[in-house]
């Protein structure tokens, strides 16, 4: 039996048949290492967090009026005059469609990093498989978006470089690239998260009463502005990929 | 999970601490030489050392620019975060790589 949390223990108490299951239909057939538990701690943590923030929406939605707001509604509106504000700051026009995505990447980011502080959970963002399942959606997400914008010939345009001599030379080093982007954005993420686990744990093993809690309110320093800075450079990627020029 | 990671991180600071005990005999009795949690040491060393000084440049620009220009502070505070945390950035990816050569 693996270690597990009590939420990961209780998910693959109720749907360990299921997943197994599944995992068993897909065209390479999936046997997890341990029957009795296919759900990892990761992917139990993301359903968790996922939970979480759907319940906030359920409860900010519950709550908006127009006449008289209060407290939820003033922080769903913060954000969403942050996240639109710096919109219009780095892609211009046209640029509310992409609110929605960015701000649910945003609260994904912050509230899978703040769990971590919690004992008994574990962030999602502190493995690479989770900060690598959000780096490919926000690259996935500005490509198509560049895609849709341009068209397939115009998006391939970009990467031909300003002047067409250079392309030949331009065109392996913008796909590397773009795809360093995915590498960059999930191993700061995770980087960030790990380091913050570790430097606690160091000075755990040092001075274990007083010291290490410093470095926790660290941590939550560092995973507010991780969330803001994945966020940003999504941001920046789909003002690349979108912006046309006039 | 925690546990584990708790005693890898006090063998290693154990071995980093006991520098002296490889250099007398060098037999290759376990798989990894002595030079390994050296090079992870002086990896990450050098790399946060390199990441202090760019991150002081950047800084010092931000900080002499909002004083000749106190208005222009919400700008600067966006480009001064993207900065700072783009040089870090650089010093994670070389612990992620000591990470992965003591394992």
């Amino acid at each position: 039996m693996p270690e597990q949390l009590r939420f990961t223990a209780l998910l693959n108490r109720v749907f360990a048949g299921p997943v197994n299951a599944f995992l068993e239909k897909l065209p390479p057939a999936f046997h997890p290492k341990y029957p009795e538990a296919p759900i990892s701690n990761g992917v139990a943590m993301e359903v968790l967090v996922v939970a979480i923030l759907v319940l906030l929406f359920l409860v900010v939605r519950s709550r908006l009026s127009v006449e008289k707001p209060r407290g939820s509604q003033h922080l769903a509106e913060m954000l969403h005059e942050f996240i639109s504000g710096q919109n219009e700051d780095i892609i211009g026009h046209h640029s509310e469609r992409f609110i929605p995505f960015l701000s649910a990447l945003f609260l994904f980011i912050l509230i899978g990093n703040l769990i971590g502080l919690i004992p008994g959970f574990e962030s999602p963002t502190g493995a690479i498989s989770g900060t690598l399942g959000c780096a490919v959606v926000a690259f996935a997400y500005y490509n198509l978006h560049g895609l849709r914008a341009q068209g397939p010939v115009g998006y391939f345009k970009h990467f031909l470089g300003p002047v067409w001599w250079l392309s030949p030379l331009m065109l392996p080093i913008e796909i590397i690239s773009h795809l360093a982007r995915v590498m960059s954005l999930s191993i700061r993420l995770y980087a960030n998260m790990f380091a913050g686990d570790m430097v606690t744990m160091a000075f755990f093993t040092l001075i274990p009463l007083g010291v290490p809690v410093v470095f926790q309110m660290l941590h939550v320093a560092v995973s507010f502005l991780q969330a803001y800075i994945f966020t940003l450079l999504t941001t920046i990627y789909l003002s690349g990929a979108v912006a046309q020029e006039h | 999970m925690r546990k584990t990671m708790m005693v890898i991180l006090a063998v290693v600071v154990m071995m980093l601490v006991a520098m002296p005990v490889y250099a007398q005999g060098a037999d290759a009795a376990v798989q990894k030489s002595w030079a390994v949690p050296l090079a992870a040491g002086l990896g990450m060393a050098i790399a946060a050392g390199l990441c202090g000084l760019g991150q002081g440049k950047a800084t010092a620009s931000a900080v002499e620019a909002l004083a000749r220009n106190p208005g222009a502070r919400p700008g600067l505070f966006i480009f001064l975060i993207l900065g700072l945390a783009l040089i870090e950035s650089l010093a994670l990816y070389a612990l992620v790589i000591a990470f992965k050569v003591l394992a």
